[in-house]
């Protein structure tokens, strides 16, 4: 038996490091996205507020078709 | 390979088994534990212990990946300056140590920075073999053992001075350790460690808790656990160092993103191994960490900060040469005077 969780065979991490590796390119096409996203969530975190699920789910949504769009410009 | 004891070379499965036979010659309160097969399970230095953080095979296997990368010692700057500052406090030692050892020692960041004058002979060891094949140069005499840090297989009273650093933030039973560390101290003898505090990568953990708070409804920990500041001096004391000193630096490195950070700790070999941690981390979970970290911790020029919390910690064995704390009743002056110490100095030198 091997480790208690079974680790993907290595051509998968190697997809897997190519993919994060444009991340960051991506990440700064995204930035203002990135921030609102980022706003929203240290907002709900102030004073009484609780954060849950989805809370700024239109703000992630937002964040990830723009990553989408751009990941598909850059392929 | 032909100097490391056999023990020591056993495969996987019978190095937890060579271990336990290992632990219950050198500690009596092991004993018992030979009779239980652990096969595979995830195993305890004692079979009842709640001490059984962190998966030291995983540990292991982690060291020897990041040390075998082509560029490994680009990742290399943390582990450097933090065996520079620990040499630094044994240089503040006037002494000259005959014999030392180096727990956890890596690539030999401590070594490097050693000369012959203070140290003459040196023992280093590690968990992962890769790392002590390709050690630093160095101008002192070494001898590399391949040992877990929490089993040292070495005699009482053997050296004058035992140096860590960063390595003891993944033993699973912390005191033990200590212990450990104390017997093979010679009376007299200095210990001078360096390990991760409970400040480190606060801004990974709370980026990773938020995000996966909001886009998954709950969160794991990701970041290991650490030790407080606090409960070091305690663990110090109870292993029965005196003289102690423990005290805490903050490295702060800028990264372009959370994504550097966590390649740069893989590198590192500082990759999670709690038994704790989730494997999986989800893409999106991801992206909305990367967006949180940046907007929450970023600085103006779009790099993350991460912070290393580096506790130092200095303890000595016993010895009739050490000060000793003063008999009750024996004081001379009295705090209710230091109001007027001037006149009395005045006085006496009248």
């Amino acid at each position: 038996m091997a480790a208690p969780r079974a680790m993907p065979r290595r051509e998968v991490w190697s997809r897997t490091r190519e993919k994060l590796r444009s991340f960051p390119h991506l990440m700064a096409a995204c930035a203002a996205e990135a921030s609102a996203y980022g706003r929203c969530v240290a907002a709900n975190t102030q004073g009484s507020k609780d954060l849950r699920k989805d809370k700024c789910a239109n703000e992630f949504q937002a964040l990830k078709n723009c990553f989408t769009v751009n990941a598909k410009k850059a392929r | 390979m032909s100097g490391i004891p056999c023990r020591l070379r056993c495969w996987p499965a019978r190095y937890e088994r060579c271990l336990l036979f290992f632990s219950s010659l050198g500690h009596p309160s092991g004993s018992g534990s030979i009779a239980r097969s652990t096969g595979w399970r995830p195993w305890s230095s004692r079979l009842d212990s709640p001490m059984n953080v962190f998966d030291r095979k995983m540990k292991r296997r982690q060291k020897n990946w990041a040390s075998s990368l082509p560029e490994s010692g680009k990742y290399d700057y943390l582990k450097e300056e933090v065996g520079s500052r620990v040499v630094d406090r044994v240089f503040d030692i006037v002494r000259t140590f005959p014999l030392a050892l180096d727990i956890g020692c890596g690539k030999g960041y401590i070594a490097e920075n050693l000369n012959k004058e203070t140290v003459q002979t040196l023992f280093q060891v590690d968990i992962a073999e890769n790392v002590l094949k390709h050690p630093v140069e160095t101008e002192i005499p070494t001898y590399r053992v391949l040992a877990d840090e929490e089993f040292l297989p070495f005699k009482e009273n053997t050296f004058d001075l035992i140096l860590s650093s960063l390595s003891l933030h993944w033993v699973n039973d912390l005191p033990r350790a200590f212990k450990q560390i104390h017997s093979s101290l010679k009376a007299n003898g200095v210990f001078i460690g360096a390990m991760m505090g409970g400040e480190t990568l606060y801004e990974l953990r709370c980026s990773l808790q938020l995000a996966e708070l909001e886009r998954e409804g709950g969160f794991a920990p990701h970041v290991s656990p650490f030790t407080a500041v606090t409960d070091l001096g305690n663990l110090l004391a109870q292993a029965g160092f005196t003289m102690l000193t423990v005290d805490i630096d903050e490295i702060l490195v800028n990264y372009p993103g959370i994504f550097e950070v966590m390649e740069d700790l893989q590198g590192m070999g500082e990759s999670n191994c709690a038994w704790s941690r989730k494997p999986l981390l989800h893409r999106d979970t991801m992206l909305a960490a990367a967006a949180v970290y940046k907007e929450m911790y970023g600085n103006d020029d779009g790099s993350v900060p991460a912070t290393f919390q580096i506790l130092y910690m200095i303890g000595w064995k016993p010895h009739e040469s050490q000060a000793q704390p003063a008999q009750r009743g024996s004081a001379t002056f009295s705090f209710g005077d230091l109001g007027n110490i001037s006149k009395r100095m005045t006085k006496k030198d009248k």
